[in-house]
């Protein structure tokens, strides 16, 4: 067999295989049917061109990239919430209850514990530092949640804890890229782009993966974390702002009334149609699907974004603050998103690196600011899903990009005015919560001052295979050729968190 | 008649059986490793027996490997006996246990017997088809392409490119497609070779037949915009951009670089001299500074100025990612595996990858804040200042120490980086960049090679005058080496401090007194050391006038740019190899060497990047000359006869056209000696490129994505063409070339970074209307309209962009102001027009470069009238639609939708 015949061969076999999860275009108008522009498609004939005979061999996705396909697997949730606390929340001031630090306040690090270990800021021989908040168990589980947490304490029985998540990253960019992406350096696709790619999206007015960040603000990593890698860019996150354009030029221009811009898509696509006539190029059905897309999404964006229809009791669970891009405000706008058919909503939050260099990032001042802050909406968020019945379809994922050290940092061997902590990746806490999710679960433990895990450790694989599993993935058979070899979110590694899971 | 019939099925019968025998038994029916046994094993077997497991003591990623015994004591492949071979034994296998592949449904029947009559036939081992190159490759002429019916090649063929193609469209029973019309054909040609439709004078030239297609293939090579167009491109293979990356994401200036390489192109720089010039200028017997701009390639690494990071961790990444962006860019191999384990597919080691790093890890950078080293741009008065110093030292003392001087005035190096300090007392590496210490602090410098310099040079900020600081040999006790007084500076000063000689290696002890100072604050903030060779003749006449002038020149401010400058031997670096490839972790120490599956080494080379430039674009490698070619294919028909453009390992996508891949190839390298515009010229002049791009349902059926060729290309133009296209239709882009990058209006909020974010400052007057190419980029947030059209971010290589088909790219075409501007422009153009009917003429002309049809005309008529009657009944949106510009009225607001429409085309925004 020559190569090329190879080729050709493998080909079609890629494209049966891809097909038999697709559905043909079978009617051409009623594979456009959800468009405007199905008009278009008068008959088959027009649909194929010239005077060919025979159809065009198109899959639904030939023409809309973010068309929906079930996953492999029955999944147990249709959309994902991330939750992104940038900066890395100290897990020992908000779940990981640890009452022997205390003990241990303001004593030195036992040498033992700081060979072969590298910290960011850390210089010396650093002292200890209890927790700064109190703890108490809550609900029917029983877990525990700090003071600084007060309305997330009432539904601390919708979710499931990993108290010993681990990661080899300790500076925010690679750690985040690592949280988001699998790998630490750059050039893989963010898990939002996998699970579009993956699905779909259930809204085509929409796009399906939305990235809402508090404040409008970059993540440390660049906009990398939710980057499409080596995926089609069509699946990269989109980047949807409260002020200003929510999305990059979906505004009309001034002056241009709505039924001018259709208008112009109309003539635009009814021009195109006659070149795909005459060129019989499916990416010029592509293009006229997407301008179309583009119309919706003008109207439907601004409108999902905006929060103000919303009624009172439903801006006051969440504690909205209009017209800032708050935290509040994107945890509402996530739930609309999700409700709507957002395929994956991504929330970047700032302010969590609470190293002690002043009031803001002080471990008993800034930090309980910021739990204030997140508490109520993360919780209102949690019981909006439960009421609508979406929680049970919807996965919530809540974690920072690692975790902070029970020591207090002393910056460049120094004791500073603050009570801050550093970096640490050993063992931090995240939670989820959602379908699938086995309620008031915890997993994992740490040692008395929460070092290190002692039990239950998982790594970001970990986490990453445990949410393609709740999607409807195997996380191992989930890749993407690329450089010769198929690529996968969890690379060589990752195993499903059945600890956590119902 | 029954006779008859039983007579003649037994005739047939005998005719199959001799058919079958004769299949059976004829010589071309030998397996062939390559092509028909590495497929399956890649596929089935070399997850666990390659190179990360190799699960039971067999591997079959190398020959030996393959052959060598087992865990279970014998080998699992014997030559010439499937039978006896566990290797086929185990694929028989009923009980699912023993059965291989283990866990997972049984082989094919026909995969079975492949292996099997491989075995039987002595498993005779192959080398992937891109590890050798062939001599030469005989072009498929006239004998194979008499067969075709006459008159269907008829004009096809323009050259030997045509021969390869058509024969596989015999092969397949295809044809090719009829010539392209002369206007599509130019408009297609222009595109790929400048990024800009053609001028009117240009294309009229060659419609009108005034010239011809080569004149006009010529002319268009010859232009400043082919650079410009095909920079685009190789900055993406050399991760170009105007910022640091990673977290902070600071500015640097790396424009020279760029216009480099724009100039490198127009200058038809030979690839193998493109190559070696910027792996390796800086190597280069006395290098030019052409030579020295052209190393910034491996300089556009990232560097992290976030907190707490660790210089060596960045330092070691960038050499990591210098390796693999190499061989991605020369090579088209994904090395980066091999970092961690044997490459998993292809013949390279684990250990081979450390080898390569040896050749890279010994470059003065060290990740630090600043991106030492730094080529400065004197002016020329400076620049003659520098020369008369070279030349005095030179007269005076010798051309060595002259040299040394003017390196060190050219990029100050080398030097010693405050980060190399240890065991601090009262003092620590402030903000992760400075050696600071405080009242009575000490630390140490440790390895420090003087080379019997007599002063010590000091780069140093402080706000406090008179700190004592001694340098002593070793520690506390040690011999004082210097002692001298630091006062307050304005910002980063260079000074110099006698030293004495000595020619040891040694630990500097550093430590420095000030007690009119609180014990918190730090007496000075250190840079960096440096020890330049004694200037014995510092008697003779005119000594100290040099001395000033060098030591102004040092402090003077200058442009500057990242470039690669070697390890002086006192200052090189072992590599090791790192244990699963984690940096902390080093074992071995290996030399610089290269992979033993692709060419040997020269011994005359240098065992540095030199030598590996050379090896690259020795005539033995197998994959640079490829590589090439396959890219620059794939530039102009969307897709490269390898598909999988960073690949060509036993992985990739098998060639389309093996053949042609490897005649272009050795025609590059022997007949056109490395001319990539002469690559270019033949492609384009194929009768293959000119061919119409019209598709129909049978050829979409049969190739889907033209794999044949049997029609030209036909793709959506890049990100840097859609903007420059638009600016050039309606005459707003600016020529003007070089130069800092600009930053052409982009939406408000953009840039909000954590951190240090920078201002986008908007480019005033012409720079506004630049083509993209000089478009200011910063990593973490490029220009958004590029990034929507599938531009990447360049923080690391990007052999390949996917092309991708948005609803966001629509919304940036209609209502970025970008293009809403450039449709008034045009409008205005068209508001020339006699009528309504020939302004849309005109407007659409311009645009795509053909005549509108009737149907085409009318929607767009209808499109105009419908606005028209819009803005005449609210006369306000006129002014609001067209802010920048008074006086405009419902006619030009009316063309300028219809403009933006026109610049909305399908036909537009591809190239047909």
């Amino acid at each position: 067999m020559n190569s090329l015949d190879r080729l050709i061969k493998e080909k079609l076999q890629r494209e049966i295989q891809a097909r038999t999860r697709r559905h043909f275009i079978k009617d051409c108008v009623a594979g456009m049917g959800g468009l405007a522009m199905g008009s278009f498609f008068m008959s088959c004939n027009s649909f194929l061109g010239n005077n060919e005979k025979g159809k065009i061999a198109l899959t639904e996705r030939d023409v809309n990239p973010l068309a929906s396909m079930a996953p492999p697997f029955p999944a147990k949730v249709k959309s994902v919430i991330y939750l992104h606390m940038a900066g890395a929340p100290s897990q020992l001031e908000m779940f990981d209850y640890k009452p022997a630090l205390q003990k241990l306040d303001g004593q030195v690090t036992p040498q033992s514990m700081l060979e072969g270990k590298k910290f960011a800021f850390i210089r010396g021989t650093p002292k200890l530092l209890g927790p700064q908040a109190e703890f108490k168990q809550h609900g029917e589980s029983g877990n525990w949640v700090s003071n600084f947490l007060p309305h997330f304490s009432k539904v601390v029985d919708e979710v499931a804890f990993l108290k010993a998540v681990n990661t080899d990253q300790f500076n925010h960019g690679p750690a985040q890229l690592f949280m988001h992406t699998g790998s630490p350096r750059l050039g893989r696709p963010s898990i939002g782009s996998w699970v579009t790619y993956g699905l779909g999206s259930e809204n085509q007015n929409l796009p399906g993966f939305v990235v809402l960040t508090s404040g409008g603000k970059t993540p440390d990593a660049g906009k990398s974390v939710w980057g499409s890698g080596f995926l089609p860019s069509v699946y990269q996150g989109v980047q949807c702002r409260s002020k200003g354009d929510p999305v990059l030029y979906i505004d009309d221009p001034k002056g241009i009334a709505r039924n001018l811009k259709k208008s112009t898509i109309d003539a635009i696509n009814n021009i195109n149609k006659k070149e795909f006539d005459e060129y019989s190029d499916p990416e010029i059905l592509a293009r006229i699907n997407q301008y179309e897309m583009a119309y919706r999404m003008q109207t439907a964006v601004p409108e999902v974004m905006n929060i103000n229809n919303e009624p009172e009791h439903i801006k006051e669970m969440y504690g909205v603050r209009p017209g800032k891009e708050s935290f509040a405000n994107n945890c509402l706008l996530a739930r609309k998103l999700v409700e709507d058919g957002v395929r994956f909503v991504q929330l970047f939050d700032w302010g969590w690196d609470s190293h002690g260099t002043g009031h803001d990032t002080a471990i008993d001042l800034g930090l309980r600011n910021k739990c204030t802050e997140i508490d109520r909406p993360m919780s209102a968020l949690l019981l909006d899903l439960k009421q609508r019945g979406l929680l049970d379809e919807t996965l919530v994922v809540w974690g920072g990009e690692f975790g902070r050290t029970p020591m207090q940092e002393n910056r460049e061997g120094q004791e500073m005015a603050y009570k801050g902590r550093d970096h640490h990746g050993d063992a931090f806490t995240m939670w989820m919560a959602g379908g699938g999710i086995k309620k008031g679960a915890s997993w994992g433990i740490t040692d008395e001052i929460g070092f290190s895990a002692l039990e239950g450790q998982v790594s970001v694989h970990d986490v990453h295979a445990t949410m393609m599993h709740l999607l409807g993935f195997d996380h191992e058979q989930f890749t993407f050729d690329f450089q010769g070899r198929p690529f996968r979110l969890t690379d060589v590694e990752g195993h499903v968190i059945h600890e956590i899971l119902a | 008649m029954k006779k008859k019939v039983s007579y003649g099925l037994l005739f047939i019968g005998i005719i199959i059986l001799i058919i079958s025998v004769w299949s059976l038994l004829k010589p071309s029916d030998t397996v062939d490793f390559s092509a028909d046994i590495k497929p399956i094993l890649n596929k089935n077997c070399i997850t666990c027996h390659g190179g990360v497991k190799k699960s039971g003591g067999f591997s079959l990623l190398f020959e030996e490997e393959a052959f060598a015994d087992t865990e279970s004591g014998g080998p699992a492949i014997i030559p010439g006996n499937a039978a006896k071979s566990p290797f086929i034994q185990r694929l028989k296998e009923d009980d699912p246990e023993l059965r291989m592949p283990y866990k997972k449904s049984k082989l094919s029947k026909e995969d079975i017997e492949l292996l099997t009559k491989w075995v039987d036939q002595g498993a005779k081992w192959g080398k992937h088809w891109a590890y050798t190159l062939p001599e030469k490759v005989e072009v498929p002429k006239a004998a194979q392409s008499a067969g075709i019916s006459s008159g269907d090649a008829q004009g096809f063929i323009k050259n030997d490119i045509d021969h390869f193609i058509l024969r596989t469209l015999e092969n397949n029973g295809l044809e090719p497609s009829p010539p392209a019309e002369q206007n599509v054909l130019a408009r297609r040609l222009s595109l790929d070779i400048t990024g800009l439709p053609p001028d009117d004078s240009l294309f009229n030239d060659f419609t009108t037949g005034k010239i011809t297609y080569e004149n006009m293939v010529d002319e268009l090579l010859s232009r400043d915009a082919y650079g410009e167009k095909w920079a685009s491109w190789w900055l993406d293979h050399a991760r170009y951009a105007d910022t640091k990356g990673y977290e902070k994401d600071m500015g640097r200036t790396m424009w020279r670089y760029r216009d480099w390489v724009i100039k490198a192109l127009n200058n038809d720089m030979p690839f193998d001299r493109f190559t070696i010039e910027q792996l390796a200028g800086d190597l280069l017997p006395d290098p030019s500074v052409d030579q020295l701009i052209a190393t910034a390639f491996h300089r556009n690494t990232m560097n992290n100025d976030e907190g707490g990071t660790e210089d060596e961790e960045f330092r070691v990444a960038s050499v990591i990612d210098r390796v693999n962006t190499t061989f991605e860019v020369w090579q088209s191999t994904t090395i980066g595996c091999v970092q961690c384990h044997s490459h998993t597919y292809d013949p390279f080691k684990n250990r081979e990858y450390y080898n390569l790093m040896a050749f890279f890890n010994n470059t003065r950078d060290e990740d630090t804040s600043e991106d030492e080293p730094n080529l400065r741009f004197y002016s020329g008065e400076q620049q003659e200042e520098v020369d008369r110093i070279y030349q005095w030292i030179a007269k005076n003392e010798n051309r060595e120490v002259a040299k040394a001087y003017y390196n060190f005035l050219q990029y100050s190096e080398p030097i010693y980086h405050a980060h190399l300090a240890k065991d601090y007392t009262n003092g620590n590496l402030a903000d992760t960049k400075w050696l600071a210490l405080r009242d009575n602090g000490s630390c140490y410098l440790p390895d420090v090679h003087t080379q019997g310099a007599d002063h010590i040079y000091l780069k140093y900020s402080s706000s406090i005058d008179g700190t004592k600081v001694t340098i002593r040999k070793d520690n506390a006790q040690g011999e004082i080496l210097s002692q001298f007084t630091t006062n307050r500076t304005k910002g980063r000063e260079i000074q110099k401090f006698p030293f004495k000689r000595t020619d040891d290696k040694i630990n500097l002890y550093i430590e420095a007194d000030n007690d009119r100072i609180s014990p918190k604050s730090a007496t000075s903030y250190i840079s960096w050391f440096a020890f330049l060779p004694e200037i014995k003749a510092g008697d003779n006449s005119g000594y100290s006038q040099i001395d000033d002038s060098f030591m102004k020149l040092l402090n003077s401010n200058t442009p500057t740019l990242p470039i690669i400058i070697e390890n002086p031997d006192y200052q090189k670096r072992a590599t090791q190899v790192f244990e699963r490839g984690n940096w902390l972790m080093k074992t071995d120490t290996v030399e610089p060497a290269t992979p033993q599956s692709l060419n040997a080494w020269n011994d005359a080379w240098p065992k540095n990047r030199l030598g590996l430039s050379k090896w690259l674009v020795s005539k033995e490698n197998p994959l640079t000359a490829r590589t090439l070619v396959n890219r620059v294919w794939q530039q102009i028909y969307g897709r490269g006869i390898v598909a999988s453009l960073e690949d060509m390992g036993s992985q990739s996508d098998p060639p389309s056209h093996p053949e042609l891949l490897d005649w272009l190839a050795l025609r590059f390298m022997n007949e056109h000696n490395w001319s990539i515009k002469a690559l270019v010229k033949d492609i384009v002049m194929s009768g293959t490129y000119r061919q119409s791009s019209k598709n129909n349902a049978r050829l979409y059926n049969l190739d889907p994505e033209n794999l044949l060729y049997a029609r030209g290309p036909r793709i959506r133009l890049g990100a840097e063409q859609i903007r420059d296209q638009a600016l050039a239709v309606s005459g707003l882009l600016s020529t003007k070339m070089y130069g800092p990058s600009v930053m052409p209006p982009q939406p408000e909020g953009i840039w909000q970074t954590v951190y240090n974010g920078g201002n986008w400052v908007e480019s005033q007057g012409e720079d506004k209307y630049r083509k993209a190419v000089y478009t200011y980029l910063k990593r973490t947030s490029p220009y958004p309209s590029f990034l929507t059209f599938d531009a990447g971010s360049r923080e690391v290589s990007t052999v390949r962009r996917t092309v991708t088909n948005t609803p966001l790219q629509a919304l940036v075409t209609l209502n970025d102001p970008v293009y809403l501007e450039t449709a008034y422009h045009l409008a205005k153009f068209m508001a020339q027009g006699s009528n309504v009917d020939n302004s849309i003429r005109h407007g659409y002309r311009k645009a795509v470069l053909a005549d509108i049809s009737d149907e085409k005309l009318n929607v767009l008529k209808e499109l105009y009238n419908t606005s028209l009657s819009d803005f005449r009944e609210k006369p306000k949106n006129i002014k609001e639609f067209i802010p920048f510009e008074t006086g405009t009225d419902a006619n030009l607001a009316a063309l300028t939708v219809v403009a933006n429409a026109i610049m909305n085309l399908d036909e537009f925004l591809t190239k047909s």
